[in-house]
């Protein structure tokens, strides 16, 4: 039996896990990382928009501050967010992306003087600072107040995964590729490491950790058609669930981006819309300002989702041989402006559709995209049940996001929760010693192996391919973007009967060493776990809140339902997990719960809402008028970070102001 | 077992930067482009024969340097001088080329296996350049002995040598390869140094350069196998009327 | 035009894990549908036709760089590479050569790449100063900015390593891929390394001068990265380094 010990375990080379490595290593920890894949190509490469931290350099960002990003957050979360872990994060968004300017990304910058940009159809030119010249500058995205977006033309991800790697690379931080992480050593207590299975030589090892941190991506891949890479299949979720201890938060909230192409569902970036480009209909028509007069294409994600498949359901959508579907137009915006600032969408246009999008409308449909729900953790990302588990990136819960994520949150979630959550995964790592219980990864390895065996020499029918397919097309049909109860209950039948199925799997090759049909066939069966807590979540949830709109529930019960749901699976032979909920305190919200600002306001609301709005006016009326913002913010919600990340950040307004109050005294 | 735990290489003293590399692939290229436009002025030079014997006869004694001799007919030493630097020149540019040679089976094997797997003109063109090389190590030199020795060129000495002499193989064989050698010699030079951005249309005058380099240099060729043809022996050397 | 036809794959089988296994050329038919990539033709032909075949791909989008293979003589990324795009009905695929073989279509790019990236030190080594986060950040020139991003879009595919001749024939010759990167650095401002520095690493025979600029890197490359612009570059400016020294 090979067993490696190391002290800080990472499993997902992605941003995320990268940037937790990175802190540990930082503290003279003995650090690891296993991945799929080269690092480099893990999915956090595929962000193409950009990430959203409130530097406020360019001159539609000005007046930004991390109160504004707070809000933006949690509006934008539906109020199913943990304010404070948003908080934490609004405020270390600025430091993540100076942070990786030093290591080497090239930030887009702000060039002084007069510049064209698109908004709302219209060519405008906004005149840019002397001053901020040449500091990072930012993109309009959906559901934001403020151009917040800090980007490198359209391959932000890429840039930023690269230095992110680059940098681990420097510190001489290990990664083991081709490893999959498939079992969580544990005793219901203490989480001890992982076992995982080498992709090439077919070999199992334990990986022995004072802390295990999963940063494995999303779950996307239980749908049939995903923005996703092919591996966001959601098996560090999955390991977490088959402790039978470790939670899963609010996993029925999946967000459906509004443009990816038709059919493959390669997404095109909300920098299109954000740098100006419409939503048209079959006959050409914009239709977004029917529905949306104030926020139109740049209304948050779940909205135009929402209101491309209602617009489409009216019959107004372009017929193709995949289903109907819309157009995006980005040819306003000028070949010049294509060409440079989304230089992926044209070259996805041109080699996935054909077409040029300088010229031609872009054929798109709402499709999953991203996973809000995962790994339950707390504000320190660490898992509640399983001391020594962390979890972090669009793996965890760590509920920044609530039932929505806005665009461009997603990128600065990996590299700002790393570095935040990096430096509790250190602390653990310090104060904690390494345990080794030989029995305990004896019987995790064994159980793993007795599983490999059943599928190769076992007497099982089930082809994991079929089994996928069916439970992708369940998901598909029933549990997409508006949801209903009987559909809903269908969808968990039909996926408890996958799982029945799946325990009688069988595969065609018998090899034990590279076999991409074991591969398949050991993740198959954990996807359809996961995808039950998907399903069975939104069965549960009689509400519409964020990207979990229910048709048969369409109001917002804050009354009821303002609760994370947690799911979890104790006994291995249930055919569904344990579901129950956790609530959030709107007595401790420092912004209650109010009108997102789409549609009509159907919200029922929260009986302590009213209680919560008028204590906050009394202690904003005790701090008195000239109490500033920092004042504020503290009496109303105070939050907790690691201190080297407490200090205030300064931008440009600041700096200015000084040299103002310098002049005139 | 190909995952492994990476840790940084210390750096090899083979990593290290070796200032004679930089010096002798600087001096490929220069001994290179000599050569190249060497060679363009030579195959005009000796195909004046197109435009008669006396065209020649009078180019000749003016690179021999007609003009500083009292009798008015050069100095022939003038091209054993020319031969002796250009053999120089020569030598030089292939022990730095030598450096590309592939020397090892193994490379060889790679070398053809790589142009079967992978379909790509310019590696080809280099291909072909390659086996150019090799073939005008042994050619060249003969070629420069040749003048070294007996350098009498004229309309008529130069026509014995090709036609009763039987030169004329060496040239078929030297006309071509120094050719396809030098033209896209050139072109490699003006593309691996950042000469030109203007790679394809460079590329498209290459190839019309060699057509016509070697229509000239066969036309030439032929034409000094016609006069060589109806030359008697012993051949007297010629002069204008 | 593209419906109807059915496609032949000849792919390169080999298992070099399997005792005895050698390497085999196999064909497979499949009929085409529309829209077919090379990833969907070879995820089809897994599921149904042989469970055993090895290939790799990730984001399937031309993002990643997973997926390099030869395409009938053509290195390029499989799963943007429609299969309408040949007129022959004929499809060959090879593995990248020049990479370690995993099996049939799948090699280790991921090993190589970072090998280079520790033996060239392909990071950013940053300037002593103005690296507090919670300031301001320092000024840089947008054009620069720009400059740098368009030669940081290679996605280490490989394409570059195998489609060059140079690369196959010495083991030891860093190939485009790194030199593209150190050339990337060199330009950046807030790189600490002086010329002399990256002279040290790639001022040889097996780094810039080692290139023979047969060009098939730049000629295949998916991204269209200035290669030949960005060797010549270095080329002149390593050579000018030892004048002056």
């Amino acid at each position: 039996m090979k067993i490696i010990y190391t002290d800080s375990l990472v499993v997902g080379a992605g941003l995320a896990g990268l940037r937790v490595a990175i802190a540990s290593k930082e503290r003279g920890l003995d650090t690891l990382v296993l991945s799929l894949i080269p690092a480099k190509r893990s999915h956090s490469a595929a962000a193409q928009g950009g990430m959203q931290a409130s530097l406020g350099n360019t001159v539609k960002g000005m007046g930004d501050n991390e109160d504004v990003h707070f809000q933006d957050t949690v509006k934008g979360s539906d109020w199913g967010c943990d304010q404070q872990v948003a908080r934490m994060f609004a405020h270390c968004a600025p430091k993540a992306v100076r942070e990786l300017a030093n290591w080497g990304v090239p930030w887009t910058r702000v060039t002084q003087g007069p510049r064209q940009v698109v908004v709302n159809a219209e060519k405008v030119t906004i005149e840019e600072a002397e001053a901020a010249h040449g500091l990072i500058n930012a993109r309009d995205f959906g559901g934001t107040k403020k151009w917040r977006t800090c980007y490198t033309a359209d391959g932000t991800g890429h840039s930023l995964l690269y230095a992110v790697d680059n940098k681990a690379i420097s510190m001489g931080i290990p990664v083991h590729e081709r490893m999959e992480a498939l079992k969580i050593i544990h005793d219901g207590k203490r989480c001890h490491g992982v076992i995982a299975r080498c992709l090439i030589t077919g070999e199992l090892r334990a990986y022995i950790a004072k802390s295990t941190t999963i940063a494995t991506g999303g779950y996307g891949r239980i749908y049939e058609v995903s923005t996703n890479a092919i591996i966001c299949e959601g098996i560090g979720q999955a390991m977490a669930l088959e402790t039978g201890v470790a939670t899963l938060g609010n996993m029925e909230a999946v967000q459906f981006h509004p443009t990816a192409i038709v059919p493959v569902g390669i997404l095109t970036t909300e920098g299109c819309r954000g740098d100006g480009g419409l939503l048209r209909d079959v006959d050409g028509h914009r239709f977004m300002p029917d529905y949306e007069p104030d926020k139109k294409e740049l209304a948050s994600r779940d909205v135009v989702s929402r209101r491309m498949t209602e617009h489409m359901r009216k019959g107004k959508g372009v017929d193709s041989p995949y289903g109907p579907h819309l157009w995006l137009d980005i040819t306003l915006l000028g070949r010049e402006h294509i060409e440079t600032n989304l230089r992926e969408v044209q070259e996805i246009c041109e080699y996935f559709l054909g077409i040029d999008p300088a010229v031609d409308w872009i054929p798109v449909r709402p499709t999953q995209h991203y996973s809000m729900g995962g790994i339950r953790t707390d504000a320190t990302g660490e898992s509640p049940q399983l001391k020594g588990l962390f979890s972090v990136g669009e793996a965890a819960c760590w509920d920044m996001h609530g039932f929505n994520r806005l665009g461009g949150n997603s990128l600065a979630e990996t590299v700002v929760a790393g570095m935040i959550i990096g430096k509790y995964v250190a602390d653990f790592g310090e104060n904690n010693d390494l345990v080794v219980d030989t029995r305990l990864v004896e019987q995790a390895m064994g159980e793993l192996s007795t599983e490999i065996d059943a599928l190769i020499d076992g007497h099982g029918t089930e082809s994991p391919y079929i089994l996928k397919q069916e439970m992708q097309r369940i998901m598909m049909d029933y549990v997409g973007i508006f949801r209903n109860g009987p559909e809903l209950d269908k969808a968990v039948e039909g996926l408890k009967a996958l799982l029945e199925r799946s325990r009688n799997l069988i595969v065609k090759n018998k090899k034990r060493h590279a076999n991409p049909e074991l591969v398949e066939a050991l993740r198959v069966r954990r996807m359809i776990k996961v995808a039950l807590t998907v399903a069975c979540g939104a069965a549960a949830r009689t509400e519409s809140r964020g990207a979990h709109a229910r048709e048969d529930f369409p109001q917002r019960n804050d009354r009821d339902w303002l609760k994370r749901t947690l799911c979890c699976w104790p006994d291995a032979n249930a055919l569904e997990p344990e579901i129950h909920y956790e609530d959030l305190d709107v007595m401790q919200m420092e912004l209650p719960p109010g009108y997102r600002g789409y549609g009509i306001d159907n919200t029922i609301p929260h009986p302590d809402t009213a209680t919560r709005e008028a204590e906050i006016a009394v202690k904003l009326a005790e701090l008195g008028e000239n109490a500033d913002r920092y004042t504020q913010q503290q009496a109303l919600m105070p939050f907790e970070l690691p201190q080297e990340l407490m200090p205030k950040n300064e931008r440009l307004i600041d700096k200015l102001s000084a040299q103002v109050g310098e002049k005139n005294s | 077992m190909t995952t492994k735990t990476y840790v940084p290489n210390p750096v090899s003293p083979r990593v290290l930067g070796h200032h004679w590399s930089a010096k002798a692939d600087r001096l490929q290229s220069a001994t290179g482009v000599l050569m190249g436009v060497f060679l363009l002025f030579h195959l005009h030079f000796e195909s004046s024969i197109l435009l008669g014997k006396d065209a020649f006869y009078h180019v000749v004694h003016f690179l021999e340097g007609s003009i500083f001799s009292d009798d008015g007919k050069g100095f022939p030493i003038i091209t054993q001088i020319i031969s002796v630097f250009m053999l120089a020149v020569f030598v030089l540019h292939a022990l730095t080329a030598l450096r590309r040679f592939p020397t090892q089976l193994g490379q060889w094997r790679a070398l053809q296996s790589s142009l079967n797997t992978i379909r790509h003109s310019d590696t080809r063109i280099w291909y072909f350049q390659l086996l150019t090389g090799a073939a005008l190590f042994f050619l060249v030199p003969v070629h420069l002995f040749e003048m070294i020795q007996a350098p009498n060129i004229g309309p008529n000495m130069s026509a014995e040598r090709v036609y009763h002499d039987n030169t004329w193989v060496l040239y078929a064989l030297l006309l071509p390869a120094v050719v396809v050698h030098a033209v896209f010699g050139l072109y490699r030079v003006a593309v691996k140094w950042g000469l030109t951005f203007q790679r394809h249309k460079l590329r498209r005058f290459a190839h019309g350069l060699m057509i016509y380099l070697m229509v000239l240099g066969i036309a030439s060729l032929m034409c000094y196998l016609l006069i060589g043809s109806e030359l008697t022996l012993p051949v007297t050397p010629y002069s204008p009327s | 035009m593209s419906q109807g036809r059915t496609l032949t794959f000849n792919i390169f089988r080999f298992d070099p894990q399997q005792p005895g296994d050698k390497p085999k050329m196999v064909s497979y038919q499949l009929d085409e549908t529309p829209g077919m990539t090379v990833f969907i033709a070879l995820n089809r032909l897994r599921e149904e036709q042989d469970s055993s075949l090895q290939f790799d791909f990730v984001c399937r989008a031309g993002i990643c760089g997973s997926c390099a293979m030869v395409i009938n003589g053509m290195p390029t990324l499989a799963c943007r590479t429609l299969t309408s795009k040949f007129s022959d009905a004929t499809i060959t695929l090879m593995p990248l050569p020049g990479f370690e073989l995993i099996g049939d279509l799948s090699v280790n790019t991921g090993k190589f790449m970072r090998e280079i990236a520790e033996r060239l030190k392909l990071w950013l080594h940053p300037r002593g100063d103005g690296q507090d986060i919670h300031v301001l950040e320092a000024p840089m020139d947008p054009e620069e900015a720009a400059r740098l991003y368009e030669l940081e879009r290679c996605v280490e595919c490989g394409v570059c390593v195998s489609a060059c001749a140079t690369k196959q024939m010495r083991e030891t010759f860093v190939g485009a891929v790194g030199l593209m990167k150190i050339a990337r650095f060199e330009l950046d401002s807030r790189d600490a390394r002086s010329v002399d520095d990256f002279y040290h690493v790639i001022g040889n025979q097996d780094g810039v001068f080692g290139c023979m600029t047969l060009l098939g890197c730049q000629d295949n490359c998916p991204k269209d990265l200035p290669h030949m612009q960005q060797i010549a570059y270095l080329r002149r400016k390593m050579s000018a380094t030892l004048v002056s020294c």
